[in-house]
């Protein structure tokens, strides 16, 4: 509790950078730490709500908008929110195949093509941002964003799996 | 790719060449060449990577680092674009590479272990990124970004990487064994028993019959009769017609032997169908009762197994499912062995005779009928596999019906405080609704679909008759070349068809549904128990219980190690009490004293003998148990309390009682020792199981005695029994008590603190106290604080400790 309104309250203090080291680093209140970003509503709300997060796990701030900060610190965390948000795009459905307990995937994102498993009775979610989410068996996510937008042999694979 | 460096060539890759040049087959060759393990082959199987590293990117890095060999290594599956790459994290002796594809060659980025500062791991969605931090102010010595897939083998390197930094030296494991385990685990964990062919299976599960022969053939014996038989009442009706009705009608057959012998055709039949139906009750009985015999053998040897198998496996495997398999999937084996072969065995044979006879009869007409066959078997099967999409999609509603249900009715209370009934009432509702629109869409489906069918093979015998009528009627060129008799004969043989299309139709389901379940059974007759005695194992008669730890490693997976080079020695009749923060190793450390699972590293002695050598099973025998949850089985509280010793005497078991405090509640409850305690003990209290655990214990008298926090969650005067009852309990033998209470402790001989896997501090509590900035003086001095507010725990509740 306490923590959060700290970091509220030091928001327009706070600069962020991407240093040689390959790390971002947060400044604020006089003091550095090298944090990563981790989204509140990755799928709710990807640009909002922040949080700033050191090496223990700790909160150093939380940034509410991107627009309250600087350009170039802006500029250091869309770099980091990419990669934090980053899951696999279902741009095509080439087979869905059934096996004892598994379900195997053959799909081709926007990363390059891949084949991974679910188990039998793991559903593909809606997430609010739009589309569905499919979890493998790793805890890869595969984002499909819009069925209905896919070829007609991915949308037939899918049909089962979506409302 | 064109490696950097060329180590000398392997013994196997020698023999290959030789092979060639033999002029062998190398495929052959290739294939003895690597033998691939499981892991690999689910590796190669249901994913798009290599099963290991290729010897070209082994090569490159090994030429790179003066050929030190690899140690153990990752895949790295995103580049900073965060786009699909195949680049390679690779650990040595004293380096660590990373090799990147660059135009058709490997780049080796190598950097020595030693200019390691630190590593950061950030997590994201579905990727992370893991940063090499040489000295502060340089740049990165590394970033690498992976898929969650590779996350367990490069957190492999990480450990020791990491442990390395904190100044220990994790030794060398095997690198493709480590690679391809990390890799295949998840899926291995969905589905044990991967890659192995349906036919195999099919296979294995007909060979349980065996042992059945005499029932089997009987059964066959009787089936193969129903079908030959059930071919003769249409022959006769037709051989009636043509050759008794008509020629008396025709006047051609006096009305004497015409009346014989159609009796005599009359009696066949009904000797047909009783010679039928006999048959049938024969093979109804023999199958029922054979798959329930396989069923039982499947069961038992199941159960039996699930006995000796180790822990590790329980630890992998749900609950629920394990039972599953012995209950449901034998079930649905018992259907398949009794009804299912027999019916797809002999539908084929029917189907095939049906043929046979018609084309035989009549070709032309034969024809007809026969040709359409297999065209309604494929829609049949059609059919099926359409309608498994609609099943799936059901199946899901389905459990998002079942869903809201488990939420919310054990959540009831929680319903009701915020007042929420009527959201929820609409939620399942709307769900509801949903998943009866997905069973009509399928009712739909199989209603359409029936109805046409029929009307196809109608359709079909419409046909017959179009191309008879002429022939009957003598209408055409040649004149009457069909007789009444054959014609009756064929309508009666068409009619024949469509049972045993519906099987074979749905042979491919039925087929598929048994050897899912085989498949089940099997993986679990396929596991091997971890812990197994050496031939001729020693018996400890009795038990002294000199326990010593020598340099112990352990882990549960993986090269993370739980306990690291833990060392120590424990007198007989020693008590030590087991503190320190969560996941230290306490719980560890007791389950390799039990023998639940086999030192890394190390080893364990008991009484001077290495617990390797010990007979387990015997050995066991001499050591107790009481959990923080105390297990107690469905029975009465008399059969709970002798459930290691099922033989010992009424007043030995009212001794125990009484020593662990139990008796008095014991004999308040309606039918004394005799109640029944229910599943689980769940008539009884907390503290009440917890008493009558340490009965248990007392009665099984073991020379070795581990405690797990027995006093959790009861109030102060059942305390106070309970302590008391342990007291009892713990003289005279060698106990591990894991504490998370001073108060359990005021008896304990010695302290063991363990933290992060290694025993950090050993003693009295007055030595340990003494210990400046000692942990355990910290633990005690932060308790006493708390203690001003009542008890408290010194330690987080974990479940491995």
């Amino acid at each position: 509790m306490v923590r959060l309104s700290r970091g509220f309250e030091e928001r327009n203090g706070l600069l962020l950078e991407r240093r040689g080291d390959g790390q971002l680093w947060a400044r604020t209140n006089g003091a550095e730490h090298a944090v990563r970003v981790h989204r509140c509503f990755p799928w709710s709300e990807p640009d909002q709500f922040l949080s700033l997060r050191d090496a223990e796990n700790q909160e150093i701030a939380m940034v509410t908008h991107l627009g309250e900060l600087t350009k170039e610190s802006r500029a250091a965390l869309s770099e980091a929110l990419v990669e934090a948000g980053f899951v696999l795009k279902v741009l095509r459905i080439s087979e869905v195949d059934e096996e004892v307990e598994i379900r195997t995937w053959k799909v081709e994102t926007e990363q390059g093509p891949r084949s991974f498993q679910t188990k039998l009775d793991d559903w593909p979610w809606e997430v609010p941002g739009g589309g569905i989410v499919i979890r493998d068996v790793s805890g890869d996510l595969y984002h499909v964003a819009s069925p209905e937008d896919l070829d007609e042999k991915s949308r037939k694979w899918l049909w089962a799996f979506v409302d | 790719m064109y490696p950097v460096f060329r180590r000398p060539m392997r013994p196997a890759e020698a023999r290959f060449f030789v092979a060639l040049n033999a002029g062998w087959k190398p495929a052959k060759i290739e294939k003895t060449m690597k033998k691939k393990t499981m892991d690999q082959r689910i590796i190669a199987k249901y994913t798009d990577q290599p099963d290991r590293m290729p010897a070209e990117v082994r090569d490159a890095i090994e030429g790179a680092w003066g050929g030190r060999p690899v140690q153990l290594y990752a895949l790295t599956d995103l580049d900073a674009g965060m786009r699909f790459t195949e680049a390679w994290l690779a650990l040595g002796e004293s380096d660590v590479a990373l090799a990147r594809e660059d135009r058709g060659r490997w780049d080796v980025h190598s950097v020595p272990r030693q200019r390691l500062s630190a590593i950061s791991e950030s997590p994201g969605l579905s990727g992370s990124t893991l940063t090499l931090l040489g000295a502060p102010d340089e740049p990165a010595l590394a970033v690498l970004r992976y898929t969650h897939r590779q996350r367990r083998a490069v957190e492999n390197v990480r450990f020791v990487l990491e442990q390395e930094l904190e100044g220990r030296i994790v030794p060398p494991a095997n690198g493709d064994k480590e690679y391809a385990r990390s890799v295949a685990a998840p899926i291995r964990e969905a589905q044990a028993l991967v890659a192995r062919n349906q036919a195999a299976v099919l296979l294995r599960l007909i060979g349980y019959l065996g042992r059945y022969r005499k029932q089997v053939a009987m059964g066959f014996a009787a089936a193969t009769l129903i079908t030959v038989l059930s071919l003769v009442p249409p022959y006769l009706a037709g051989y009636l017609i043509d050759s008794v009705v008509k020629p008396v009608q025709d006047g051609t057959l006096p009305m004497s032997r015409g009346v014989f012998v159609a009796w005599i055709a009359v009696s066949a039949m009904a000797l047909v169908y009783l010679i039928r139906q006999a048959s049938a009750l024969v093979r109804l009985r023999h199958m029922a009762i054979l798959g329930e015999w396989v069923a039982r053998d499947l069961r038992t040897e199941l159960y039996e197994h699930l006995q000796r198998l180790s822990l590790g496996f329980y630890s992998r495997k749900k609950t629920g499912s394990l039972i599953t398999r012995v209950s449901s999937d034998t079930d649905r084996l018992w259907d398949f062995l009794a009804f299912g072969i027999v019916d797809v065995s002999l539908s084929a044979v029917m189907l095939l005779g049906l043929g046979s006879v018609l084309l035989s009869l009549d070709l032309k007409l034969g024809l007809v009928m026969v040709l359409p066959v297999p065209l309604f078997i494929w829609a049949i099967f059609n059919h099926g596999e359409h309608l498994n999409r609609f099943f799936i999609r059901a199946w899901r509603k389905w459990s998002r019906v079942t869903d809201v249900l488990s939420d919310t009715i054990p959540g009831m209370r929680v319903v009701k405080a915020f007042n929420q009934e009527e959201r929820e009432s609409g939620r399942f509702n709307e769900r509801n609704v949903d998943v009866t629109d997905e069973y009509n869409r399928i009712h739909h489906s199989w209603t359409t679909f029936w109805p046409a069918l029929m009307l196809a093979v109608h359709g079909t015998t419409v046909g017959v008759w179009a191309f008879a009528v002429p022939r009957l009627l003598g209408t055409g060129p040649e004149g009457v070349t069909l007789t009444a008799g054959t014609f009756v004969s064929f309508l009666l043989y068409t009619t024949m068809f469509i049972g045993p299309m519906e099987i074979i139709g749905q042979m491919a389901r039925t087929v598929q549904r048994a050897t899912t379940s085989a498949h089940r059974v099997f993986e679990i007759l396929d596991t091997e128990p971890e812990i197994v005695d050496v031939q001729e194992p020693v018996k400890l008669t009795p038990v002294e219980g000199r326990i010593r730890f020598e340099e112990v490693s352990f882990g549960y997976d993986g090269v993370k190690q739980v306990l690291r080079g833990v060392s120590f020695d424990v007198e007989p009749g020693e008590m030590i009490g087991l503190v320190g923060p969560s996941g230290g190793g306490k719980t560890t450390v007791t389950n390799l004293i039990a023998r639940f699972y086999d030192v890394t590293s190390g080893r364990i002695l008991v009484d001077g003998v290495d617990l390797r050598e010990l007979d387990t099973g015997h050995y066991r025998r001499q050591i107790g148990m009481v959990l923080q949850e105390p297990y107690l089985f469905y029975g009465s509280v008399l059969e709970n309390i002798r459930y290691g010793h099922p033989e010992a005497g009424l007043e030995r078991v009212l001794e125990a009682a009484k020593a662990a405090n139990a008796h008095d509640f014991i004999v308040k409850l309606p039918q004394g020792y005799d109640t029944i305690v229910g599943e689980r003990g769940q008539n009884l209290s907390g503290g009440e199981r917890q008493r009558v655990s340490i009965a248990r214990a007392i009665l099984h008298d073991p020379r070795v005695l581990i405690l797990d926090e027995a006093t959790s969650a009861v109030d102060t005067d059942t305390e106070r029994k309970i302590q008391e009852a342990m007291d009892r309990l713990v003289a005279g033998r060698t106990v591990f008590a894991i504490a998370h209470r001073l108060s359990t402790l005021h008896k304990a001989s010695r302290l063991f603190v363990m933290k992060d896997g290694r025993l950090v501090e050993a003693g009295t509590h007055g030595e340990l106290l003494a210990r400046p900035g000692g942990i355990y003086a910290r633990l005690h001095s932060l308790q006493m604080e708390l203690q001003v507010g009542g008890e408290s725990s010194i330690n987080g509740k974990t479940e491995r400790g």
